[in-house]
């Protein structure tokens, strides 16, 4: 918490703004639907009814609240970002400190498929990986997952690299300390801050994924996700033609852009606190 | 030269494994080129009879067990036959080197506009560090690199093409055209393909920008600089040029990697566009699961990808890696 | 080496930005330069009327108009029949003579004669034959093309014991009656015998000539990536005038932004915006029939609940279809018939059973109990749209329905292999021949439910090749199935479209398809 304050106070005002920003995009995920008056699913008034008190973004094509949907849609781009920012984290630096530490086949191994999963235009293949597991959150999450984690394991491996042949890790070694011991003791704290601040950048790049994904109307089509609204206004025919856009458009290309922007002024924000380079 | 050597055998199994996986890949996939049962709106589609689909099957060999189908695919690829579109009734190279001629000139024009903005905008803006332009060119280019790419397609699309007018909704040209010169079919060309190539260049723009940024400032802070220029004895383009070679390292291995993603980007992008490239292309190879075509448009992506990765190591591998950064 | 690194670097990258440009410029160039004189051309040799009539409308790549290398999904078989004719035509009521002038069906109803007209060209040059026709037969038979061979001249249940030809007659032999076959052998796509003959893998000759029909129009240009085509009138065609000079696609993404500048001459609208064409003179707005549907599919195996009738009612009187048809269609749909005829088919039983929306009829037939489903769709927006809205539907009855949204190319393999409980699906063609009923609901089509009245009725209506008779049958028929609801049709769309009558006027549809700008009577002088 200290460390936190400490960050805050040393960032830039956009990286305060941004801060608050996403505080505000989690307390509308977790709160918001119990604040607003309507369901995110079940139609509450007639279709496209314009931005009032009782809707505060209108309605869209069924008559469903649009600012119920873009709460729904916060939390579950936050989920998905967090999530599969997390298990791509936390998998990848393992991995990365095992390829590290011990180096030889499994780490050749492990280099060829990242050197794959780089070489193989991710999008492409998570559109494959898609319709194959199926579009539920948990398959979207571990399809990102499995395209994020060679970042943070490049990382942890090249730290741990150099770390290995430095003295304290070189006596902790002669006293009989196993990887367990070496990992929490000397390597982990070491990667921390670069593993965190490429999670920050993950957490970015899976909400991206996501709605990238939905756009194309290849995710999960039953969960409100602000990627799949956007993807029922643009593909409505006759948007161009009628005033529908003006808030069934706009409000998850706002939701979006903003969210995305903030999350990347923390993380350059971070990047400077804790003084990494990626 | 010696680290390349040793790269060789490397590429050449992540090749192989691609190429397996491209095989793979497909077939995963549930349903199979043949089965359909519904159609688009206002449009119906061939149902086949169960007699149908093993004839079909028989005819592209897909009855064949596994192995088989593998060793086979495996042969071809070797051999530079790249199958037969199942969907599409002609030859996956045609169809290939069809959609090439849109998408390639949009992702290097892209890249290297992106490139070239980027690095000038970049000494620019370091050359007066914390001056207006610097400070709204830096917020203006990080905003858009990091906004996702389709959305500011989508953005370009609704509001330059579907609101105002300026530029065409979709396509790579005009149809049934007759143009009086070449000139004038290039500008049309260019007319098309700009919002799809603004797009990816902004995209694209904030690694270029960065990197050369950073380089002009470590030049700047450099103590001879900073006399000579505190006398005003240095041009501001002898400046550039001498920060833009310390970035050209970085730079160039970036525009080599850049053009990997920038086809994925691409994918996305030509969908927004409706642009006839690559992208859209794939998009339909996945709904009717055409087999020897996804492979194909992968192989290619996959390809080029490994190729510029490895004309990346051999830039790094060739110049003096000890340029300063 | 540094250095001499760094000096070729520079001049690369400029290289490179040159080719780059210049590979856009060229390549691309050449495709919409290969005949960009041909318009001209042909107007010019077209003397009838002062202006050549070029209609322009919206189109995509849908592969090249030949009956081999079209694509199985779109309205590529369409266009491919401006091309290629056949010995009978769809018209506005019913079937017409086409390239066989008349034709005459045995007393037993086991020989059909078709007598073939004299003095058709095909687009080379060279003259039409009964040969011709023969072989066409022979030849597609042997080698199916991309829309298939109807089923009933395929090998399984091939009743064709012979085809012969006598002077100008085709001669068909049968071994049982087929109501449908009038149907079948008169689609068939006649090819010329000239250039298909020596061809082993229709598949793969991708040459020019496979073009070459003997249809009111001939392919003159075709660009694959931009999906363009361009049909021009064909001089020498032996029938009615062609009215429409030139036929353009063109690809658009928007088609009223492109109605609007003129880039198109018609174009599908939604009731949104109706009101913008509505109360103008210069613009006629019609309705395409409804013979495009979505239905609910169930299976009786896979959820066993199912196979209780009153569940399956319940389920028909909970769905406000007219809910579905203003929120989902837009209100560009109709209620579909029950018995899965629709309402504007020749064949649709009026007295049908209708079940309309009544939740408390739903709970009665339920009687208390609650069942749970799950719904299997595609993830296109119509479909993710009118899911939410029937799960709430049937929430309100005690129906709880699990959506699970896959592709549709998986929804497809998926309906197919009975992987399901309940299943959306959308497709064409509701509006063909009563046969499709027996694909529909006889035999086990439906998983887990059989019924020996349908298949009856279903084998008879298919037997009986008078008319009358066989309306009767395929009217008891729709009464059986709203009876029994095997399946529950859900609506049937009816798009409309706009167009300019100062430019085109003669816009027309065929008696069982749903779309204007497919059936070639659209162009022609005649309906």
């Amino acid at each position: 918490m200290k460390n936190f304050l400490l960050f805050y106070k040393s960032s830039s005002i956009s990286g305060k703004i941004s801060m608050l920003m996403i505080a505000l995009v989690f307390f509308v995920a977790v709160f918001g639907t119990a604040f607003s008056r309507h369901s995110a699913f079940v139609p509450s008034d007639s279709a496209f009814v314009p931005p009032n008190t009782e809707h505060l973004l209108g309605t869209d094509d069924l008559g469903i609240d649009l600012w119920a949907q873009i709460c729904e849609g916060a939390k579950l781009s936050l989920t998905i970002g967090i999530f599969s920012a997390l298990l791509s984290g936390i998998a990848g630096s393992f991995i990365g400190i095992i390829c590290g530490y011990y180096g030889g086949f499994f780490d050749k191994f492990v280099m060829r498929v990242s050197d794959i999963l780089i070489a193989i235009p991710s999008l492409p293949l998570m559109i494959v990986m898609g319709v194959f597991f199926g579009a539920g959150i948990q398959n979207i999450i571990f399809v990102l997952a499995v395209f994020s984690w060679t970042g943070p394991a490049r990382i942890a491996r090249s730290k741990v690299i150099s770390l290995k042949t430095e003295k304290h890790v070189l006596v902790a070694e002669s006293y009989g300390a196993g990887i367990f011991y070496l990992t929490f003791r000397h390597f982990l704290p070491e990667i921390f801050p670069v593993v965190m601040v490429s999670f920050i950048r993950l957490v970015n790049r899976g909400i991206v994924s996501e709605a990238s994904l939905s756009f194309l109307g290849l995710g999960d089509p039953t969960a409100k996700s602000w990627g799949l609204i956007l993807n029922h206004a643009i593909s409505f025919k006759g948007i161009y033609f009628t005033d529908f856009w003006k808030w069934w458009l706009v409000s998850p290309f706002a939701a979006i852009t903003l969210t995305v922007l903030a999350i990347s002024f923390i993380a350059r924000d971070a990047e400077k606190f804790l003084d990494v380079k990626l | 030269m010696r680290i390349f050597r040793k790269r060789i055998p490397e590429y050449l199994i992540t090749l192989f494994a691609i190429i397996t996986l491209n095989f793979f890949i497909p077939r995963i996939m549930p349903g199979d080129p043949f089965t359909f049962v519904s159609s688009e709106e206002n449009s119906v589609s061939t149902v086949y009879t169960d007699e149908e689909v093993a004839r079909l099957k028989a005819y592209y060999g897909l009855d064949k067990p596994l192995p088989e189908q593998y060793l086979n695919y495996l042969g071809n690829t070797l051999r530079g036959d790249f199958g037969y579109s199942i969907y599409f009734n002609d030859t996956v190279l045609n169809l290939v080197g069809g959609r090439i001629v849109y998408t390639l000139p949009i992702a290097i024009s892209s890249l290297l506009l992106s490139c070239l903005l980027g690095c000038l905008i970049g000494c620019m803006s370091a050359y007066k560090r914390s001056g207006i332009f610097d400070r709204v060119s830096y917020a203006l280019i990080t905003i858009f690199s990091q906004i996702p790419s389709f959305l500011i397609g989508v953005f370009f699309l609704f509001f330059l093409a579907g609101k105002l007018g300026w530029f065409p909704l979709s396509g790579a040209m005009k149809a049934f055209a007759t143009y009086e010169s070449g000139f004038e079919k290039l500008r049309d060309i260019l007319y098309h393909a700009f919002l799809p190539v603004l797009t990816l260049t902004l995209a694209h723009i904030g690694e270029f920008y960065l990197l050369s940024r950073n380089s002009m400032i470590s030049v700047l802070s450099k103590d001879y600089i900073v006399t000579a220029r505190a006398k005003g004895l240095l041009k501001k383009r002898v400046l550039y040029v001498h920060a833009l070679k310390n970035a050209m390292l970085p730079i160039i291995t970036r525009l080599c990697m850049s053009l990997g993603t920038i086809f994925g980007g691409a994918v996305l992008i030509e969908n927004v566009f409706n642009y006839p490239g690559l992208g859209t292309l794939m998009r339909q190879a996945i709904t009717y699961r055409d087999y020897t075509l996804i492979q194909g448009i992968f192989l290619f992506f996959a390809f080029t990808v490994l190729v510029m990765n490895m004309i990346a190591d051999i830039i790094y591998g060739k110049l003096d890696p000890r340029v300063e950064l | 080496m540094r250095n001499l690194g760094k000096k070729i670097l520079l001049p690369i990258l400029a290289l490179s930005m040159l080719l780059s440009l210049s590979a856009c410029g060229s390549k691309t160039g050449d495709t919409g330069d290969q005949e960009s004189k041909s318009p001209v051309e042909s107007s010019q040799a077209n003397n009838d009327r002062e202006e050549p009539l070029v209609i322009t409308l919206s189109g995509g790549d849908c592969g090249y108009p030949s009956p081999y290398l079209h694509y199985s999904r779109g309205p590529g078989s369409f266009k491919m029949r401006l091309v290629f004719d056949s010995l009978l035509e769809h018209g506005e009521e019913g079937l017409i003579p086409w390239l066989a002038e008349d034709y005459n069906i045995s007393e037993d109803g086991l020989t059909y004669t078709f007598k073939i007209r004299e003095g058709v060209k095909w687009h080379d040059g060279e003259e039409m034959s009964p040969e011709d026709v023969l072989f066409s037969f022979e030849y597609q038979t042997a080698n199916p093309p991309v829309g298939g061979i109807s089923t009933a001249l395929g090998k399984e249940n091939n009743i064709i014991t012979d085809m012969t030809i006598d002077g100008n007659n085709f001669i068909v032999t049968l071994s049982q009656k087929s109501a449908a076959m009038l149907n079948n052998l008169g689609s068939v796509r006649i090819i010329p015998k000239h250039i298909w003959e020596n061809v082993e893998n229709p598949k793969e000759f991708t040459d020019e000539v496979c073009g070459i029909g003997c249809g009111p129009y001939m392919i003159t240009e075709y660009n694959k990536e931009q999906g363009t085509y361009k049909f021009e009138a064909f001089k020498d065609y032996w029938g009615q005038n062609q009215e429409v000079d030139v036929i353009q696609f063109v690809p658009v993404s928007d088609g009223i932004l492109a109605f609007d500048s003129g880039e198109i001459d018609l174009t599908g609208i939604t009731p949104d915006v109706y009101e913008k064409y509505a109360h103008s003179d210069e613009y006629k707005i019609i309705n395409n029939p409804g013979f495009w549907g979505y239905k609910m599919g169930f299976n009786l195996e896979k959820a066993p609940a199912l196979q209780d009738i009153n569940v399956r009612k319940a389920i028909a009187y909970a769905i406000n279809r007219t809910d579905l048809i203003d929120k989902v269609a837009r209100g560009a749909a109709i209620l579909p018939g029950e018995g899965y005829i629709p309402q504007q088919s020749v064949w649709y039983n009026k007295n049908v059973k209708a079940y309309e929306f009544d939740p408390e009829k739903a709970k009665d037939l339920l009687d208390g109990k609650t069942y749970d489903f799950k719904l299997t769709i595609s993830s296109s927006n119509d479909e993710v749209r009118m899911a939410e809205l029937i799960k709430l539907n049937l929430a309100d009855v005690g129906i709880n329905i699990t959506v699970e949204s896959v592709d549709s190319k998986t929804r497809d393999s998926m309906y197919k292999n009975g992987e399901y409980q309940l299943i959306l699906n959308g497709y064409g063609g509701w509006g063909g021949d009563p046969e499709l009923l027996l694909s529909q609901y006889a035999y086990g089509a439906i998983p887990g439910y059989s019924n020996e009245q349908i298949n009856k009725l279903c084998d008879e209506q298919l037997l009986e090749t008078d008319q009358a008779k066989r309306m009767k049958i395929v009217y008891e028929l729709q009464n059986v199935i709203a009876d029994e609801v095997p399946q529950l049709p859900l609506y049937n769309t009816t798009g409309m479209s706009v167009y300019r009558p100062a430019k085109y006027d003669g816009w027309t549809y065929m008696f069982d398809h749903h779309e204007t700008t497919h059936p070639k009577i659209s162009y022609l002088a005649e309906k």
